[in-house]
């Protein structure tokens, strides 16, 4: 490996110019970084989705129920509500959740709330943790990231279920 | 004894050339100059994938048999804490077992704690509050947990971890989960 430069200006054509760039510091450089980032290299890509504390309990926020916000899983759709009375079933479509309408429903009671962030979200024995997961990640999605995760029956938000 | 004509003497009558010896070709130069440009560009190419997938927090969560976490695409960096992980046949705490899901999965009592990972983690936060930690620090980590559990494993399971660890007064639950790039 060499650098080669048209030494005109001195006056002496003719003579060599080629300069050998000592690479070997360079190579010792990158093989230690090389080895250091390797050893150190964390290949599972993970992460964290955060509950807050809701309901009794330590640390648990007392919300006023008026415009507590609830999703409850259960094994063949969502039920979506407010305290004030509203409340919705998603059902599955074609055994899946309906995430789209997941979507809508958060969406739209959330913006009937100003500026609250939070929503509790239960689920049902039977769901599996998958479900529960996509429901916070969709709660997240559509401005509710101040989840608090609950039993079915600390949900502030009574879904009449027959 | 008779003087004999010399025979032929090595390097002046076999010139040995590959060798470079004293030969008539042996003076011409051996050292052949390495092409290190392929190996520098494969180098600095490595280094920067490298870079670029280092993690200053590194490996928080260890993968196991049976464990497959779930997905999502909202998320948020993952703290040190301690780790309750669920799969479908045990339930650790730190990797020591505490139950096995099966059981809790058919349980019809009304017991809602799961006894022995309600001590440990009693103990753990016992520990926790002794520990010389800075009181600042202490703040942000109080309560905090890691739970990290297989994409299939049961609510029923789920929500009775859940009441343990708010008994226990670990009450900021991190899910954890692997991280997608969209859709659902």
């Amino acid at each position: 490996m060499g650098v080669s430069a048209d030494d005109g200006a001195s006056g002496r054509a003719g003579k060599a110019v080629d300069v050998e760039v000592n690479v070997v510091p360079f190579i010792d450089l990158m093989s230690c970084l090389v080895a250091f980032l390797l050893v150190t290299a964390v290949w599972s890509n993970l992460a964290q989705i955060r509950t807050t504390p809701r309901g009794p309990g330590p640390g648990g926020d007392q919300a006023p129920p008026a415009l507590a916000l609830s999703v409850l899983v259960t094994v063949d759709a969502h039920w979506v509500g407010l305290a004030t009375g509203d409340r919705r079933r998603i059902p599955k479509v074609g055994g899946e959740y309906d995430w789209a309408g997941l979507e809508n429903a958060l969406g739209e009671l959330r913006r009937t709330r100003g500026d609250r962030h939070d929503v509790e979200i239960a689920a049902d024995d039977g769901v599996a943790y998958q479900a529960v997961i996509s429901t916070m990640d969709t709660a997240i999605a559509e401005g509710l990231p101040d989840i608090g995760y609950l039993d079915p029956p600390l949900l502030s938000v009574r879904f009449g279920r027959p | 004894m008779p003087v004999h004509v010399p025979g032929p003497e090595l390097y002046n009558s076999i010139p040995f050339r590959h060798l470079g010896g004293k030969g008539k070709q042996g003076k011409k130069g051996v050292f052949a100059a390495l092409n290190l440009t392929a190996f520098v560009d494969m180098m600095t190419m490595l280094v920067v994938f490298l870079l670029m997938t280092f993690s200053a927090s590194g490996e928080i969560l260890m993968s196991q048999k049976g464990l497959d976490l779930p997905q999502a695409i909202n998320k948020d960096q993952l703290k040190r804490a301690p780790i309750i992980t669920i799969t479908m046949d045990t339930i650790n705490f730190n990797g020591e077992q505490m139950a096995d899901p099966r059981n809790i999965a058919s349980d019809t009592s009304l017991e809602w704690k799961i006894i022995e990972l309600y001590e440990r983690l009693k103990v753990e936060h016992a520990q926790f509050e002794l520990a010389p930690i800075d009181e600042k620090q202490k703040e942000s980590l109080r309560g905090l947990l890691i739970l990290q559990a297989d994409k299939n494993v049961d609510a029923k399971v789920l929500n009775r971890v859940m009441k343990t660890a708010y008994a226990a007064e670990y009450p900021n639950i991190m899910f954890a989960i692997a991280q997608r790039a969209g859709g659902h």
